[in-house]
């Protein structure tokens, strides 16, 4: 029990160290540590919890520390994969932020911050791509997919998210 | 409890603890989906619903939220919490954004996996998840709405899409060259209209 703990927490510390710029990049480092390196799941165990995942709330790297680490040593063992993955992000942020608060108001250091908000948003264009060419299975997928798209440009600020969400998955009930 | 918050700077009174908790559970509890998709929800809940930040500042720490490990919707709640209230309103962030998808899974692993085998609940969440690429894609149109002013701005946005699509770099990697190339886009600009100004105001 108390061994696989350590496991758990080594494990899920380096997911979380490996985890840049989103869900859909982790997912190939959970596979490698939970997978390939400890077997503590099978490929296809792996797509239902990525499933499950990407359908409840929470980053998916957080959703996949609690259910391998309950899948391992149940309560505890969930607990303790769940605090693994944040503390090295909480960790760095506690060390960074205080430096970032001194140069951020520096010329140049607004300059690299421009590029990189356009690095960002290169990410994300990415980022739905490879997540839509996995979610939208066909026409219908892609046109309520920009209907959400549309709704949440139209109702910036006033219609809350989840409502849109919600919403889809109630038409996609009634129309499929 | 409406003493000005010296962190802010502002008159603004100071939000209490549980208040930041809550905010973030609620956060936490009613995004589907990954980061990305989690940051157009904090954004509606601390730009528009709370007006706790101001939406040019939120942008920028997401940024940087994007350049340290871990999930993202994780640092951008550190990151808010800290501007808050401090670490221990940093703190607060964190774990009010964790907690829900820690229960969630775990009543889940215990009670409900057979149901996500029901067609009707599969179908219900696969419109979820459609809505969610949407939602991505949202938060993709406020960064360009913010970002993308002219050619050379387009150019580096492409340029950082061919990174990590076809070069295959680790997006972390892409996203900090992008910041580099632009700081020299962005000064050689800078340079330029400067030049033109001088030689506007004096023929």
């Amino acid at each position: 029990m108390i061994n696989s703990c350590f496991q758990l927490i080594k494990s899920f510390v380096l997911v979380g160290l490996g985890a840049y710029g989103g869900g859909l990049v982790t997912i190939p480092l959970i596979q490698h540590e939970i997978v390939a390196v400890q077997g503590w799941l099978s490929l296809n165990e792996l797509a239902s919890l990525l499933a499950i995942a990407q359908m409840t709330p929470g980053p998916i790297a957080i959703n996949a520390a609690t259910f391998v680490g309950f899948r391992i040593a149940s309560f505890s063992g969930a607990l303790v994969a769940t605090l693994a993955v944040v503390l090295p992000s909480v960790s760095l942020m506690a060390l960074v932020t205080p430096f970032i608060d001194r140069i951020k108001h520096n010329q140049h250091v607004k300059k690299v911050q421009e590029g990189f908000k356009i690095g960002v948003l290169s990410l994300i264009i990415f980022a739905s791509w490879s997540y839509g060419s996995v979610v939208l299975l066909n026409v219908y997928d892609l046109l309520l997919a920009f209907a959400a798209f549309v709704a949440l440009v139209k109702f910036e600020g006033k219609l809350h998210p989840v409502v849109i969400t919600l919403a889809c998955g109630l038409l996609s009930l009634i129309f499929l | 409890m409406s003493a000005p918050n010296p962190l802010l700077k502002t008159t603004c009174p100071i939000i209490p603890y549980s208040q930041i908790f809550w905010t973030f559970f609620r956060i936490g509890a009613l995004t589907l989906g990954g980061g990305l998709a989690m940051a157009t929800v904090i954004r509606h809940e601390l730009v528009f619903n709370c007006k706790w930040v101001k939406d040019e500042d939120f942008m920028s720490e997401m940024s940087t939220a994007t350049l340290i490990p871990g999930a993202i919707a994780v640092n951008i709640a550190y990151m808010q919490g800290r501007r808050l209230r401090g670490s221990a309103g940093s703190l607060m962030a964190v774990a009010g954004t964790v907690f829900p998808s820690f229960l969630i899974i775990l009543l889940i692993a215990l009670f409900a996996m057979p149901y996500f085998d029901n067609p009707r609940v599969a179908t219900f969440l696969h419109g979820c998840a459609v809505a969610v690429a949407g939602q991505i894609a949202f938060s993709g149109f406020i960064f360009a709405r913010r970002s993308l002013h002219n050619l050379s701005s387009y150019l580096l946005c492409g340029f950082g899409i061919f990174l990590v699509s076809h070069v295959c770099l680790h997006p972390v990697w892409a996203v900090i060259s992008s910041g580099f190339l632009g700081y020299f886009i962005f000064t050689a600009r800078d340079l330029k209209a400067a030049k033109s100004q001088k030689n506007g105001t004096t023929p």
